[in-house]
Protein backbone atom coordinates (compact mmCIF):
# COMPACT_ATOMS: atom_id res chain seq x y z
CA UNK A 1 0.00 0.00 0.00
CA UNK A 2 1.13 3.13 -0.69
CA UNK A 3 -0.07 6.98 -0.10
CA UNK A 4 -1.09 7.12 -3.75
CA UNK A 5 -2.74 3.63 -3.97
CA UNK A 6 -4.42 3.47 -0.11
CA UNK A 7 -6.60 0.51 -2.17
CA UNK A 8 -3.71 -1.80 -3.97
CA UNK A 9 -4.03 -5.39 -3.30
CA UNK A 10 -7.99 -5.49 -3.00
CA UNK A 11 -10.41 -5.92 -4.81
CA UNK A 12 -13.73 -4.64 -5.04
CA UNK A 13 -17.26 -5.10 -6.51
CA UNK A 14 -19.51 -1.77 -7.57
CA UNK A 15 -23.27 -2.02 -8.69
CA UNK A 16 -25.18 -0.13 -10.81
CA UNK A 17 -21.68 0.60 -11.75
CA UNK A 18 -22.54 1.00 -15.66
CA UNK A 19 -23.60 4.94 -15.06
CA UNK A 20 -23.80 7.59 -12.33
CA UNK A 21 -22.80 7.48 -8.67
CA UNK A 22 -22.00 4.00 -9.36
CA UNK A 23 -19.68 4.29 -12.23
CA UNK A 24 -18.05 7.36 -10.05
CA UNK A 25 -17.19 5.21 -7.00
CA UNK A 26 -15.94 2.20 -9.30
CA UNK A 27 -13.36 5.42 -10.89
CA UNK A 28 -12.67 6.32 -7.92
CA UNK A 29 -11.75 2.96 -5.92
CA UNK A 30 -9.52 2.02 -9.43
CA UNK A 31 -7.97 5.18 -8.99
CA UNK A 32 -6.86 4.41 -5.52
CA UNK A 33 -5.46 1.05 -6.69
CA UNK A 34 -7.99 -1.38 -6.39
CA UNK A 35 -9.40 -3.85 -8.56
CA UNK A 36 -13.01 -3.11 -9.82
CA UNK A 37 -15.64 -5.38 -10.92
CA UNK A 38 -18.11 -3.19 -12.60
CA UNK A 39 -21.49 -5.02 -11.88
CA UNK A 40 -23.84 -3.44 -14.27
CA UNK A 41 -27.16 -4.66 -15.60
CA UNK A 42 -26.42 -3.83 -18.93
CA UNK A 43 -23.04 -4.13 -20.76
CA UNK A 44 -23.72 -1.30 -23.16
CA UNK A 45 -23.21 0.72 -19.89
CA UNK A 46 -21.11 -1.89 -17.89
CA UNK A 47 -18.24 -2.63 -20.77
CA UNK A 48 -17.63 1.94 -21.62
CA UNK A 49 -17.26 2.13 -17.79
CA UNK A 50 -14.83 -0.66 -17.04
CA UNK A 51 -13.28 0.29 -20.60
CA UNK A 52 -12.23 3.45 -19.41
CA UNK A 53 -11.17 2.82 -16.01
CA UNK A 54 -8.27 0.44 -17.98
CA UNK A 55 -7.60 3.28 -20.27
CA UNK A 56 -6.50 5.17 -17.34
CA UNK A 57 -4.37 1.89 -16.30
CA UNK A 58 -6.59 0.87 -13.63
CA UNK A 59 -7.57 -3.14 -13.51
CA UNK A 60 -11.48 -3.14 -14.34
CA UNK A 61 -13.88 -5.84 -15.78
CA UNK A 62 -17.17 -5.77 -16.09
CA UNK A 63 -20.02 -8.32 -15.02
CA UNK A 64 -23.26 -8.13 -16.18
CA UNK A 65 -24.99 -8.66 -12.51
CA UNK A 66 -28.96 -8.38 -12.48
CA UNK A 67 -29.15 -7.26 -8.18
CA UNK A 68 -32.77 -8.41 -7.88
CA UNK A 69 -31.54 -12.02 -9.11
CA UNK A 70 -30.05 -13.90 -6.26
CA UNK A 71 -28.02 -16.01 -9.00
CA UNK A 72 -26.87 -13.31 -10.54
CA UNK A 73 -25.12 -11.76 -7.38
CA UNK A 74 -24.06 -15.56 -6.18
CA UNK A 75 -22.18 -15.29 -9.82
CA UNK A 76 -20.84 -12.27 -9.62
CA UNK A 77 -19.29 -12.43 -6.68
CA UNK A 78 -17.88 -15.91 -7.22
CA UNK A 79 -16.57 -14.92 -10.56
CA UNK A 80 -15.02 -12.33 -9.07
CA UNK A 81 -13.18 -14.32 -6.13
CA UNK A 82 -12.30 -16.58 -9.07
CA UNK A 83 -10.90 -14.35 -11.18
CA UNK A 84 -9.08 -11.99 -8.42
CA UNK A 85 -8.85 -14.53 -5.64
CA UNK A 86 -10.49 -12.61 -3.14
CA UNK A 87 -13.04 -9.85 -2.58
CA UNK A 88 -12.63 -7.14 0.39
CA UNK A 89 -14.88 -4.28 -1.04
CA UNK A 90 -18.66 -4.82 -1.89
CA UNK A 91 -20.34 -1.82 -2.65
CA UNK A 92 -24.25 -1.91 -3.29
CA UNK A 93 -25.44 1.38 -5.36
CA UNK A 94 -27.73 -0.34 -8.04
CA UNK A 95 -31.17 1.55 -7.68
CA UNK A 96 -34.30 1.80 -9.87
CA UNK A 97 -37.42 2.83 -9.04
CA UNK A 98 -37.60 6.72 -8.67
CA UNK A 99 -40.70 8.04 -10.68
CA UNK A 100 -43.22 10.40 -9.35
CA UNK A 101 -45.95 9.03 -7.26
CA UNK A 102 -49.03 9.13 -4.80
CA UNK A 103 -48.20 6.75 -1.67
CA UNK A 104 -52.15 6.04 -2.23
CA UNK A 105 -51.93 4.84 -5.60
CA UNK A 106 -48.81 2.89 -4.75
CA UNK A 107 -49.53 -0.68 -6.11
CA UNK A 108 -47.73 -4.03 -5.88
CA UNK A 109 -45.24 -3.39 -8.70
CA UNK A 110 -43.86 -0.21 -8.08
CA UNK A 111 -43.14 -1.32 -4.30
CA UNK A 112 -41.65 -4.11 -5.67
CA UNK A 113 -39.38 -2.56 -8.18
CA UNK A 114 -37.96 -0.13 -4.84
CA UNK A 115 -38.09 -2.70 -2.56
CA UNK A 116 -36.08 -5.75 -4.91
CA UNK A 117 -33.04 -3.13 -6.16
CA UNK A 118 -32.71 -1.18 -2.77
CA UNK A 119 -33.03 -3.72 -0.11
CA UNK A 120 -33.15 -7.45 -1.45
CA UNK A 121 -30.07 -5.72 -3.12
CA UNK A 122 -28.61 -5.41 -0.07
CA UNK A 123 -29.39 -8.19 1.23
CA UNK A 124 -28.34 -10.31 -1.38
CA UNK A 125 -24.74 -8.22 -1.86
CA UNK A 126 -24.43 -8.54 1.92
CA UNK A 127 -24.81 -12.12 1.90
CA UNK A 128 -22.58 -13.27 -0.83
CA UNK A 129 -19.75 -11.20 0.16
CA UNK A 130 -20.24 -12.10 3.96
CA UNK A 131 -17.78 -14.99 3.67
CA UNK A 132 -15.06 -13.35 1.61
CA UNK A 133 -15.95 -10.37 3.59
CA UNK A 134 -15.04 -12.02 6.64
CA UNK A 135 -11.84 -13.87 5.33
CA UNK A 136 -10.62 -10.07 4.63
CA UNK A 137 -11.24 -9.36 8.61
CA UNK A 138 -10.18 -5.59 8.93
CA UNK A 139 -10.02 -4.93 5.43
CA UNK A 140 -13.06 -5.92 5.02
CA UNK A 141 -16.02 -3.29 3.57
CA UNK A 142 -19.65 -3.20 2.81
CA UNK A 143 -21.04 0.05 1.69
CA UNK A 144 -24.91 0.87 0.76
CA UNK A 145 -25.41 4.06 -1.22
CA UNK A 146 -28.52 5.47 0.14
CA UNK A 147 -29.93 8.85 0.01
CA UNK A 148 -30.87 11.51 2.47
CA UNK A 149 -34.34 10.62 1.42
CA UNK A 150 -33.98 7.90 3.59
CA UNK A 151 -33.65 10.06 7.24
CA UNK A 152 -35.78 13.04 5.20
CA UNK A 153 -38.75 11.35 4.17
CA UNK A 154 -39.45 12.22 0.17
CA UNK A 155 -43.09 13.99 -0.59
CA UNK A 156 -42.22 13.28 -4.27
CA UNK A 157 -41.46 9.65 -4.21
CA UNK A 158 -42.59 8.31 -1.12
CA UNK A 159 -41.56 4.98 -1.30
CA UNK A 160 -37.94 5.52 -1.97
CA UNK A 161 -37.48 6.72 1.54
CA UNK A 162 -38.50 3.50 3.14
CA UNK A 163 -36.58 1.52 0.88
CA UNK A 164 -33.36 3.79 1.33
CA UNK A 165 -33.92 4.20 5.24
CA UNK A 166 -33.73 -0.02 5.68
CA UNK A 167 -30.51 0.22 3.93
CA UNK A 168 -29.26 1.86 6.77
CA UNK A 169 -30.80 -0.17 9.18
CA UNK A 170 -29.56 -3.09 7.61
CA UNK A 171 -25.83 -1.39 8.14
CA UNK A 172 -26.18 -0.73 11.67
CA UNK A 173 -27.02 -4.08 12.54
CA UNK A 174 -24.51 -5.45 10.04
CA UNK A 175 -22.01 -3.20 11.84
CA UNK A 176 -22.68 -4.63 15.31
CA UNK A 177 -22.96 -8.33 13.66
CA UNK A 178 -19.85 -8.42 11.78
CA UNK A 179 -17.96 -6.28 14.39
CA UNK A 180 -16.10 -8.94 15.82
CA UNK A 181 -14.50 -9.99 12.42
CA UNK A 182 -12.87 -6.32 11.87
CA UNK A 183 -15.46 -5.49 9.10
CA UNK A 184 -16.87 -2.08 8.57
CA UNK A 185 -20.43 -1.44 7.10
CA UNK A 186 -21.17 2.19 6.32
CA UNK A 187 -23.82 4.27 4.07
CA UNK A 188 -22.91 7.09 2.14
CA UNK A 189 -25.95 9.29 1.04
CA UNK A 190 -24.89 11.34 -1.85
CA UNK A 191 -26.63 13.83 -4.37
CA UNK A 192 -24.39 13.94 -7.78
CA UNK A 193 -24.85 14.80 -11.10
CA UNK A 194 -26.25 11.49 -12.64
CA UNK A 195 -28.37 10.22 -15.53
CA UNK A 196 -31.02 9.51 -12.95
CA UNK A 197 -30.93 13.13 -11.37
CA UNK A 198 -31.13 14.59 -15.02
CA UNK A 199 -34.10 13.09 -15.42
CA UNK A 200 -35.62 14.46 -12.14
CA UNK A 201 -34.21 18.18 -13.00
CA UNK A 202 -35.94 17.42 -16.99
CA UNK A 203 -39.36 16.58 -14.97
CA UNK A 204 -39.00 19.19 -12.53
CA UNK A 205 -37.23 22.29 -13.82
CA UNK A 206 -37.99 23.96 -10.75
CA UNK A 207 -36.13 21.20 -8.36
CA UNK A 208 -32.82 22.03 -10.04
CA UNK A 209 -32.77 25.13 -8.59
CA UNK A 210 -34.38 24.47 -5.15
CA UNK A 211 -31.47 21.92 -4.58
CA UNK A 212 -28.78 24.26 -5.68
CA UNK A 213 -30.46 27.26 -3.40
CA UNK A 214 -30.20 24.48 -0.39
CA UNK A 215 -26.92 23.08 -1.02
CA UNK A 216 -24.26 25.14 0.96
CA UNK A 217 -21.67 24.82 -1.63
CA UNK A 218 -24.04 25.78 -4.09
CA UNK A 219 -23.22 22.73 -6.55
CA UNK A 220 -24.41 19.11 -7.40
CA UNK A 221 -22.06 16.82 -6.52
CA UNK A 222 -19.62 15.01 -9.13
CA UNK A 223 -19.75 11.23 -8.82
CA UNK A 224 -16.58 10.42 -8.75
CA UNK A 225 -14.40 13.45 -7.73
CA UNK A 226 -16.94 14.25 -4.45
CA UNK A 227 -19.07 10.86 -3.83
CA UNK A 228 -16.28 8.68 -5.20
CA UNK A 229 -13.97 10.17 -2.80
CA UNK A 230 -15.47 9.47 0.23
CA UNK A 231 -16.70 5.63 -0.48
CA UNK A 232 -12.81 4.70 -1.10
CA UNK A 233 -12.21 6.66 2.23
CA UNK A 234 -14.38 4.09 3.89
CA UNK A 235 -12.96 1.30 2.05
CA UNK A 236 -9.77 2.50 3.20
CA UNK A 237 -7.69 1.25 6.26
CA UNK A 238 -7.94 4.82 7.57
CA UNK A 239 -11.88 4.35 8.24
CA UNK A 240 -10.85 1.38 10.19
CA UNK A 241 -12.73 2.52 13.29
CA UNK A 242 -15.88 4.19 11.29
CA UNK A 243 -18.70 1.87 11.15
CA UNK A 244 -22.49 1.41 10.96
CA UNK A 245 -22.29 5.43 9.99
CA UNK A 246 -24.10 7.13 7.34
CA UNK A 247 -22.20 10.16 5.62
CA UNK A 248 -24.08 12.64 3.38
CA UNK A 249 -22.75 14.09 0.66
CA UNK A 250 -24.62 16.69 -1.09
CA UNK A 251 -22.69 19.24 -0.76
CA UNK A 252 -24.11 20.35 2.19
CA UNK A 253 -28.14 20.43 1.75
CA UNK A 254 -29.35 17.67 4.37
CA UNK A 255 -27.98 18.71 7.88
CA UNK A 256 -30.36 16.87 9.68
CA UNK A 257 -28.19 13.71 10.79
CA UNK B 1 -65.07 12.14 28.82
CA UNK B 2 -61.22 11.73 27.54
CA UNK B 3 -59.18 13.39 25.43
CA UNK B 4 -60.46 10.64 22.60
CA UNK B 5 -64.23 11.14 23.42
CA UNK B 6 -66.82 9.84 21.03
CA UNK B 7 -63.31 8.99 18.37
CA UNK B 8 -62.91 5.65 16.83
CA UNK B 9 -59.57 4.14 16.33
CA UNK B 10 -58.19 1.22 15.11
CA UNK B 11 -55.05 -0.38 16.31
CA UNK B 12 -53.39 -3.76 15.33
CA UNK B 13 -51.15 -5.97 17.34
CA UNK B 14 -52.90 -5.35 20.10
CA UNK B 15 -52.30 -9.53 20.73
CA UNK B 16 -48.77 -8.49 21.69
CA UNK B 17 -48.20 -6.56 25.18
CA UNK B 18 -47.68 -3.43 23.67
CA UNK B 19 -50.33 -3.22 21.84
CA UNK B 20 -52.28 -4.25 24.33
CA UNK B 21 -51.23 -1.67 26.79
CA UNK B 22 -51.63 0.73 24.47
CA UNK B 23 -55.16 -0.74 23.23
CA UNK B 24 -56.43 -0.15 26.90
CA UNK B 25 -54.86 3.43 27.29
CA UNK B 26 -57.08 4.20 23.79
CA UNK B 27 -60.14 2.90 25.37
CA UNK B 28 -59.64 4.68 29.00
CA UNK B 29 -58.79 7.87 27.16
CA UNK B 30 -62.70 7.33 25.32
CA UNK B 31 -61.94 6.35 22.18
CA UNK B 32 -64.03 3.31 21.13
CA UNK B 33 -61.23 0.59 19.79
CA UNK B 34 -61.33 -1.97 17.17
CA UNK B 35 -58.80 -4.34 18.01
CA UNK B 36 -57.68 -5.63 13.96
CA UNK B 37 -56.06 -9.24 14.18
CA UNK B 38 -56.82 -12.59 15.05
CA UNK B 39 -60.12 -11.94 16.90
CA UNK B 40 -59.86 -15.42 18.99
CA UNK B 41 -56.36 -13.89 20.35
CA UNK B 42 -57.91 -10.90 21.07
CA UNK B 43 -61.09 -11.96 22.67
CA UNK B 44 -59.44 -11.33 26.28
CA UNK B 45 -58.69 -7.83 25.42
CA UNK B 46 -62.29 -7.00 24.54
CA UNK B 47 -63.55 -8.44 27.28
CA UNK B 48 -60.99 -6.33 29.40
CA UNK B 49 -62.39 -3.08 27.58
CA UNK B 50 -65.47 -3.91 28.06
CA UNK B 51 -65.04 -4.64 32.17
CA UNK B 52 -63.96 -1.30 31.59
CA UNK B 53 -66.97 -0.20 30.28
CA UNK B 54 -65.19 0.55 27.35
CA UNK B 55 -66.09 0.15 23.86
CA UNK B 56 -64.38 -2.27 21.41
CA UNK B 57 -64.72 -4.90 19.19
CA UNK B 58 -62.47 -7.23 17.34
CA UNK B 59 -62.01 -7.35 13.47
CA UNK B 60 -60.75 -10.35 12.31
CA UNK B 61 -57.93 -9.06 9.28
CA UNK B 62 -54.97 -11.14 8.87
CA UNK B 63 -54.17 -10.52 5.47
CA UNK B 64 -51.79 -7.27 4.86
CA UNK B 65 -53.82 -6.16 2.02
CA UNK B 66 -55.17 -2.86 0.89
CA UNK B 67 -58.99 -4.48 0.43
CA UNK B 68 -58.74 -6.55 3.80
CA UNK B 69 -57.77 -3.71 5.85
CA UNK B 70 -60.19 -1.34 4.23
CA UNK B 71 -62.97 -3.79 5.13
CA UNK B 72 -61.70 -4.05 8.47
CA UNK B 73 -61.69 -0.66 9.08
CA UNK B 74 -65.15 -0.24 7.39
CA UNK B 75 -66.11 -2.71 9.88
CA UNK B 76 -64.44 -1.15 12.61
CA UNK B 77 -66.93 2.32 11.61
CA UNK B 78 -69.91 0.49 11.82
CA UNK B 79 -69.83 -1.34 14.94
CA UNK B 80 -68.07 1.83 16.77
CA UNK B 81 -70.91 3.79 15.17
CA UNK B 82 -68.46 6.26 13.56
CA UNK B 83 -66.04 7.07 11.21
CA UNK B 84 -62.69 6.15 12.27
CA UNK B 85 -60.97 8.75 13.10
CA UNK B 86 -57.19 6.95 14.99
CA UNK B 87 -54.55 4.51 13.85
CA UNK B 88 -52.28 2.82 15.83
CA UNK B 89 -49.89 0.31 13.52
CA UNK B 90 -48.48 -2.07 16.35
CA UNK B 91 -48.64 -5.70 13.82
CA UNK B 92 -45.71 -7.08 12.87
CA UNK B 93 -45.23 -10.87 11.51
CA UNK B 94 -44.28 -12.95 14.30
CA UNK B 95 -41.79 -14.04 12.92
CA UNK B 96 -39.83 -10.67 12.51
CA UNK B 97 -39.20 -11.11 16.18
CA UNK B 98 -37.09 -14.28 16.09
CA UNK B 99 -33.27 -13.51 16.73
CA UNK B 100 -31.22 -15.16 13.29
CA UNK B 101 -27.56 -14.67 12.66
CA UNK B 102 -27.42 -12.82 9.38
CA UNK B 103 -25.50 -15.85 7.18
CA UNK B 104 -28.77 -18.03 8.38
CA UNK B 105 -31.55 -15.88 7.24
CA UNK B 106 -32.57 -17.52 3.72
CA UNK B 107 -35.11 -15.69 1.40
CA UNK B 108 -38.12 -16.94 2.82
CA UNK B 109 -37.03 -16.01 6.44
CA UNK B 110 -36.22 -12.12 4.71
CA UNK B 111 -39.03 -11.96 2.06
CA UNK B 112 -41.79 -12.78 5.71
CA UNK B 113 -40.10 -10.31 7.98
CA UNK B 114 -38.82 -7.12 5.37
CA UNK B 115 -41.88 -7.31 2.61
CA UNK B 116 -44.45 -8.98 5.37
CA UNK B 117 -43.66 -6.03 7.50
CA UNK B 118 -43.60 -3.52 4.65
CA UNK B 119 -46.53 -4.79 2.48
CA UNK B 120 -49.22 -4.43 5.89
CA UNK B 121 -47.94 -0.89 6.53
CA UNK B 122 -48.57 0.18 3.27
CA UNK B 123 -52.27 -1.35 3.30
CA UNK B 124 -52.26 0.32 6.61
CA UNK B 125 -51.51 3.36 5.49
CA UNK B 126 -53.60 2.93 2.37
CA UNK B 127 -56.74 2.27 4.10
CA UNK B 128 -56.40 4.84 6.55
CA UNK B 129 -56.33 7.36 3.35
CA UNK B 130 -59.50 6.11 2.62
CA UNK B 131 -61.15 6.51 5.64
CA UNK B 132 -59.07 9.23 7.53
CA UNK B 133 -59.49 11.77 4.91
CA UNK B 134 -60.10 15.30 5.59
CA UNK B 135 -60.78 14.15 8.83
CA UNK B 136 -58.27 15.61 11.09
CA UNK B 137 -57.10 11.39 11.21
CA UNK B 138 -54.30 10.11 13.11
CA UNK B 139 -51.87 7.68 12.59
CA UNK B 140 -48.99 6.02 14.55
CA UNK B 141 -46.83 3.52 13.67
CA UNK B 142 -45.35 1.79 16.98
CA UNK B 143 -41.25 1.39 15.75
CA UNK B 144 -39.21 0.04 18.51
CA UNK B 145 -35.38 2.02 19.01
CA UNK B 146 -34.04 -1.15 17.60
CA UNK B 147 -34.83 0.71 13.95
CA UNK B 148 -32.50 3.45 14.77
CA UNK B 149 -29.69 1.59 16.95
CA UNK B 150 -29.87 -1.01 14.86
CA UNK B 151 -28.91 -5.17 16.31
CA UNK B 152 -27.11 -8.08 15.61
CA UNK B 153 -29.47 -10.79 14.83
CA UNK B 154 -32.18 -8.64 13.82
CA UNK B 155 -31.52 -7.02 10.36
CA UNK B 156 -34.47 -7.81 8.72
CA UNK B 157 -36.54 -6.66 11.75
CA UNK B 158 -34.32 -2.93 11.92
CA UNK B 159 -34.43 -3.05 8.44
CA UNK B 160 -38.09 -3.61 8.60
CA UNK B 161 -38.84 -1.08 11.35
CA UNK B 162 -36.31 1.73 10.30
CA UNK B 163 -38.55 1.06 6.54
CA UNK B 164 -41.86 2.09 8.55
CA UNK B 165 -40.47 4.85 10.42
CA UNK B 166 -39.37 6.75 7.00
CA UNK B 167 -43.03 5.23 5.18
CA UNK B 168 -44.66 7.68 8.10
CA UNK B 169 -42.75 10.24 7.27
CA UNK B 170 -43.30 10.32 3.86
CA UNK B 171 -47.19 9.80 4.47
CA UNK B 172 -46.78 12.83 6.66
CA UNK B 173 -45.14 14.60 3.96
CA UNK B 174 -47.73 13.63 1.40
CA UNK B 175 -50.68 13.80 3.67
CA UNK B 176 -50.43 16.87 5.74
CA UNK B 177 -52.97 18.67 3.26
CA UNK B 178 -55.38 15.72 3.79
CA UNK B 179 -55.51 16.80 7.20
CA UNK B 180 -54.01 13.82 8.22
CA UNK B 181 -50.91 13.37 10.68
CA UNK B 182 -49.09 10.55 10.66
CA UNK B 183 -46.35 9.65 13.44
CA UNK B 184 -44.29 7.34 15.01
CA UNK B 185 -43.94 5.93 18.59
CA UNK B 186 -40.66 4.49 19.42
CA UNK B 187 -40.38 2.43 22.72
CA UNK B 188 -37.41 0.88 24.24
CA UNK B 189 -37.05 -2.70 23.20
CA UNK B 190 -37.75 -4.68 25.95
CA UNK B 191 -41.73 -3.95 24.88
CA UNK B 192 -40.81 -6.12 21.67
CA UNK B 193 -40.15 -10.46 21.91
CA UNK B 194 -36.64 -9.51 20.45
CA UNK B 195 -34.11 -10.59 23.03
CA UNK B 196 -32.47 -6.88 23.25
CA UNK B 197 -32.02 -4.96 26.37
CA UNK B 198 -31.68 -1.15 25.87
CA UNK B 199 -27.86 -2.16 27.34
CA UNK B 200 -27.23 -3.96 24.24
CA UNK B 201 -27.36 -1.07 22.35
CA UNK B 202 -26.98 1.92 24.06
CA UNK B 203 -24.00 2.46 27.08
CA UNK B 204 -26.47 5.33 29.03
CA UNK B 205 -28.47 3.34 31.30
CA UNK B 206 -32.41 4.99 30.94
CA UNK B 207 -32.31 8.10 32.77
CA UNK B 208 -35.83 7.13 33.91
CA UNK B 209 -34.67 3.78 35.34
CA UNK B 210 -36.57 1.47 32.77
CA UNK B 211 -38.01 0.90 29.90
CA UNK B 212 -41.85 1.90 31.02
CA UNK B 213 -45.21 0.19 31.34
CA UNK B 214 -46.73 -0.23 28.25
CA UNK B 215 -50.09 0.82 29.37
CA UNK B 216 -49.44 3.45 31.70
CA UNK B 217 -46.30 4.89 31.01
CA UNK B 218 -46.98 4.41 26.89
CA UNK B 219 -50.34 4.50 26.78
CA UNK B 220 -50.36 8.40 27.42
CA UNK B 221 -47.49 9.54 24.77
CA UNK B 222 -49.98 7.14 21.93
CA UNK B 223 -52.93 9.01 23.31
CA UNK B 224 -51.66 12.52 22.88
CA UNK B 225 -50.26 11.31 19.54
CA UNK B 226 -54.09 10.43 18.50
CA UNK B 227 -55.32 13.67 20.60
CA UNK B 228 -55.93 17.26 18.85
CA UNK B 229 -53.67 18.54 20.93
CA UNK B 230 -50.54 16.54 18.73
CA UNK B 231 -52.28 18.43 15.65
CA UNK B 232 -49.02 20.33 14.57
CA UNK B 233 -46.81 17.43 15.00
CA UNK B 234 -46.51 15.20 11.79
CA UNK B 235 -43.52 12.85 10.46
CA UNK B 236 -42.13 13.00 14.30
CA UNK B 237 -40.67 10.07 16.18
CA UNK B 238 -41.91 10.01 20.00
CA UNK B 239 -39.14 8.11 21.77
CA UNK B 240 -40.84 7.29 24.63
CA UNK B 241 -37.81 4.47 25.78
CA UNK B 242 -37.61 6.03 29.56
CA UNK B 243 -34.66 8.62 28.29
CA UNK B 244 -32.57 6.29 26.53
CA UNK B 245 -31.90 6.52 22.77
CA UNK B 246 -32.80 10.60 23.15
CA UNK B 247 -33.09 10.77 19.50
CA UNK B 248 -32.55 13.06 17.12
Amino acid sequence: MTADAPLAGRTAIVTGAGQGVGRGIAAALARRGARVVLAARRAETGEPAAQEIRDRGGDARCIVTDITRREDVERCVASTVEHYGGLEIMVHNAFQGGRLHRLEDVDAALWATNSRTAVWGSYYSARFAAPHLRRAGTRGRLLLITSPAGVEGSVNIPVYAPVKAAQRAIAKSLAREWGPHGITVNCVAPVAETPALAGAFAANPVLKERVEARTALGRVGDAERDVGAVAAFLASDDASYVTGQTIVCDGGSFLGL
Amino acid sequence: MGALGGRVAVITGADQPLGRGLALALGDAGAGVALVGDAGALAPLTAELESRNRRAVAVEARVGEREARERAFATAADELGGPVRIVVHAAVPAVAFERVAFEDVDDARWDAVWEGTMTAALAVLQASFTHLRGSGGRVVFVTPTVSMSGAPGLVAYAAAMEGQRLLAKSAARQWGPDGITVNCLAPAPEHVPIGVASSEVSLAPPALGGPGDAETDLGPVVVFLASDDAHFLTGETLCADGGVWMAP
